[in-house]
């Protein structure tokens, strides 16, 4: 069913695995991550939750190379049944479709209030999906391409703005390490394990791999890159617009680059910069899980093409990504999907891997008896 | 007489010879009695193709001073008498004229049904000059001409080498013309070589006067901005690339040979790239894919700071280029938009103008109406800094098709910034960038060896890595023989 060019290298599923997790999140961890722990360590949660998300993206890898060459819309319904099946497959349709929709919708709205005032949004978001659709008819080949070439280009971007923001880092914002205790890091848990959200396409792209063993390698090396981006901004967005300042802000990242000014450059201000890496990342992430949705569909309808099915979802996905009213709902939205993303890709895979072992134990044991 | 072969009968032949070259009036039929035999026999030929010295020295002497011991057969005539290295026999009446209209000789003697054809062509052809498509400082002076044989004959004096292949085939419904695949036969994947056939197997043209027909012909992708085959007029390039295991095309009258596949970082490489020392050459690769950047963007990132978010740029830059636009009548885009077309035009007249002209006209053109509408207050001087800078960080491209292709890119890199600024921008860097990861030259995707990530091949990509290390043939094109050498 997957043709030979199509698939991918393990390099190539954890650089889409960074590509999906890195998103609208980049710009809001900052406040989420202090909403809950209202303490200068929310640092520490999101490592922590890096750590949760390592050990959540391990379980989907396991799970899914135990069946190699099929997506989870095909192994679901052969761990836990037919119709439990269909409905579980339902529902991943349903979080990719969700998730790509909140992504766009973030941009749209952060391009309209920072770049184009006056744009209508609908065109905003019209050229952003036309230009999305474009690159997903290629199918999964031309899309790990692509994000190889973003997310180098994201990684040095925002190591640059990380490092030029130390300028205007006060160590004592971000003191006393732990002085609360941990009890507030925890509470921030949860909120934080959010902005990893991603690593649930393996569940699809190690269907996609050369070599499916290495789908626990490459989620893992995926899921570090984004620690290795979430840390720092929170840290030093902590440091340098302080708990509450950074609390007050809608997109505190920007607010960050926006507070300092580097003389003697070409450039004084990277805010521009920071948009356009940002416009990349929701670019990749949206596409990706487009793709997973789009792909879900054309598996549920009994294989039809997925390339119809791209065309077909998109006014899906227009519809969904106008749906909210406003900024507020559009974070609601955000938090919805935050909530099925933990119940759903959180504990679901490794329950679904016990089952799926204990069945095979299970079917061996009865096997030799028959 | 039968419509399709020859009767034997002298005077029967010799009527249909005239009949049916009555209407080329260059054609010269020359007959004559062959020595010793009482035999007649008939030469036609193209006046002015076809070599009239070996004609009269070989041929014509050899056919009536030579003594001819009856019974004269074509094996005898062959074998005996006609000392010449490129013969054909032709039984059949079909197919001869156009050979002989080609510049080869038509032998015909009494009592022998068949012709024999003798390659005689002998063209007004161009001596082997330096390639003016691409300069280089340091390399080889020499570069293809128009003539096949030549051109394949300066591919062999690249060295002793057994697996140079070369294998021609014609192309062409009416106008035949030769074609020449050369490959490296312990290099070149043979899938690849299987592919370049059956895409020239599909060939079904009248007539393909420039190895630019055959590239449309064969690539992948026909609405693609990029060309998918490379062109080139070096020999040196050309082996070069034979011995990364790619293949190459070269085509009857034209200089220009084509190589596939070909990827985008091969465009902005030059052959001078592996002649020089590697740290500067690194420096000058680097400048290159700075260079296209600077000449796709700077125009749409002009038009997307000063019209959409001039509070992004610097504050004093800001107020200097607004100070210099006070005046000026249009929006930043109709003005950018105005003057690259302008100098397109330029560049364009200057092109077509006869030599001595061209760089006079892009004088005039660049300095005085530039000077004179900065003058009038049309546009405003910092354009034409942008301008100029697009302007001549596109000649950096070593290949003058990817040029071109960059070259108009930016007209819709700068409509994408008039109608959306930045964020049009990075709209129109997303869809090219999505069109060149789907895009593909003969299997091969065109960003390689950049992505897929091939870590050793990046040696050669954005910067050169010492000769020494390079012991290794690019993976991505699947060689037979993956090293070099030791």
């Amino acid at each position: 069913m997957i043709q030979p060019e199509e698939r991918i290298r393990a390099a190539q599923a954890a650089v889409i695995v960074s590509n999906l997790i890195l998103g609208a999140g980049i710009l809001t961890l900052p406040r989420s991550a202090l909403e809950n722990t209202h303490t200068p360590d929310a640092w520490i949660a999101v490592l922590l939750a890096g750590a949760l998300a390592l050990l959540g993206g391990c379980g989907i890898a396991l799970l899914s190379r135990r069946y190699p060459g099929q997506t989870v819309y095909e192994f679901a319904g052969r761990i836990v049944g037919r119709a439990p099946g269909f409905v579980l497959s339902v529902l991943i349709v349903a979080y990719f479709l969700a998730t790509a929709a909140f992504q766009v919708r973030s941009m749209s709205e952060v391009s309209s209030f920072f770049l184009l005032e006056g744009t209508p949004t609908w065109v905003i978001t019209a050229i952003f999906l036309w230009v999305g659709l474009y690159l997903t008819v290629g199918g999964i080949g031309p899309i790990a391409r692509l994000f190889e070439i973003i997310l180098p280009a994201t990684v040095a971007f925002l190591a640059l703005l990380s490092v030029l923001s130390l300028r205007i880092f006060e160590p004592d914002r971000i003191r006393p390490v732990l002085g609360e205790g941990i009890a507030p890091v925890l509470r921030g848990l949860k909120a934080t394990s959010l902005a990893y959200s991603g690593s649930e396409i393996m569940l699809i792209l190690t269907a996609y791999m050369r070599s499916p063993k290495q789908a626990v390698k490459a989620v893992a090396a995926g899921i570090l890159v984004p620690i290795a981006i979430y840390v720092p901004i929170v840290f030093i967005a902590v440091g340098a617009l302080s708990v509450e300042g950074t609390l007050s802000r809608t997109w505190p990242t920007i607010d960050l680059i926006r507070s300092f000014e580097i003389g003697g450059l070409i450039f004084e201000r990277f805010e521009s910069l920071l948009l356009i890496t940002w416009i990349l990342q929701i670019f990749s992430s949206f596409t990706i899980a487009y793709y997973a949705a789009s792909l879900g569909v054309s598996r549920l309808l009994g294989g039809r093409s997925a390339r119809l099915c791209l065309y077909a979802l998109l006014p899906v996905v227009y519809l969904l990504i106008r749906a909210p009213r406003n900024i507020r709902d559009v974070f609601g939205f955000g938090d919805v999907i935050g909530e099925c993303y933990i119940w759903m890709f959180g504990a679901l895979p490794w329950a679904l891997l016990i089952l799926s072992v204990c069945k095979e134990k299970w079917n061996a044991k009865g096997q030799p008896s028959s | 007489m039968k419509a399709d072969s020859w009767s034997g009968d002298f005077d029967l032949d010799i009527g249909r010879f005239r009949e049916q070259t009555a209407i080329h009036s260059d054609l010269r039929l020359r007959e004559l009695e062959l020595g010793g035999a009482p035999l007649r026999a008939a030469l036609l030929f193209v006046e002015g193709l076809s070599d009239k010295e070996f004609i009269d020295r070989h041929l014509i002497r050899m056919l009536m001073k030579g003594r001819f011991e009856p019974p004269v057969t074509a094996e005898y005539v062959k074998n005996r008498i006609l000392s010449v290295g490129a013969l054909t026999e032709r039984l059949s009446a079909s197919g001869w004229l156009a050979k002989t209209l080609s510049g080869h000789t038509a032998l015909l003697i009494e009592g022998i049904p068949e012709i024999f054809l003798i390659d005689t062509v002998h063209a007004g052809k161009r001596a082997p000059q330096e390639p003016e498509s691409e300069g280089l400082v340091r390399g080889p002076r020499i570069g293809f001409n128009e003539s096949l044989s030549d051109n394949t004959a300066m591919l062999r004096m690249s060295g002793e080498n057994e697996s140079l292949v070369i294998s021609k085939r014609t192309v062409g419904r009416r106008v035949k013309r030769e074609l020449a695949v050369a490959y490296m036969s312990d290099i070149v994947d043979p899938e690849l070589l299987r592919e370049v056939h059956r895409r020239l197997d599909r060939i079904d043209l009248d007539d393909l006067p420039e190895s630019g027909y055959v590239e449309q012909l064969i690539e992948d992708n026909r609405l693609s901005p990029f060309q998918q085959a490379q062109n080139t007029e070096r020999p040196d390039r050309v082996v070069a690339a034979l011995l990364e295991g790619r293949v190459a095309l070269l085509l009857d009258g034209t200089p220009f040979a084509l190589i596939v596949p070909v990827t985008l970082s091969m465009l902005l490489q030059s052959p001078e790239d592996y002649y020089e020392r590697w740290l500067p050459v690194s420096f000058i690769r680097i400048l290159r894919f700075v260079s296209v950047a600077v000449s796709m963007l700077l125009p749409s990132i002009y038009i997307a700071f000063i019209s959409f978010n001039p509070g992004l740029i610097p504050t004093k830059l800001a107020v200097t280029i607004i100070e210099t636009r006070t005046g000026v009548p249009f929006p930043a885009y109709i003005e950018a938009v105005f003057m690259e077309i302008a100098i397109e035009v330029l560049r364009e007249a200057g092109l077509r103008l006869p030599k001595p002209i061209g760089p006079a006209m892009g004088i005039v053109g660049g300095l005085i109406i530039g000077e004179a509408a900065v003058q009038a207050g049309f546009i405003s001087p910092i354009l034409v800094i942008v301008v100029a800078a697009t302007a001549i960080t596109s000649f950096t491209i070593p290949s003058y098709s990817a040029g071109i292709t960059f070259r108009y890119l930016r007209f819709f890199a700068m409509l994408a910034a008039a109608l959306f600024g930045l964020f049009g921008v990075v709209m129109f860097l997303l869809l090219i960038g999505s069109h060149l990861v789907k895009l593909k030259s003969f299997g091969v995707p065109y960003l390689s060896p950049a992505v897929p990530y091939r870590l050793s091949d990046w040696k050669d990509l954005l910067v050169r890595l010492p000769t020494a290390a390079m012991k290794k043939r690019p993976r991505i094109l699947n060689p037979k023989d993956p090293t070099r050498g030791g």
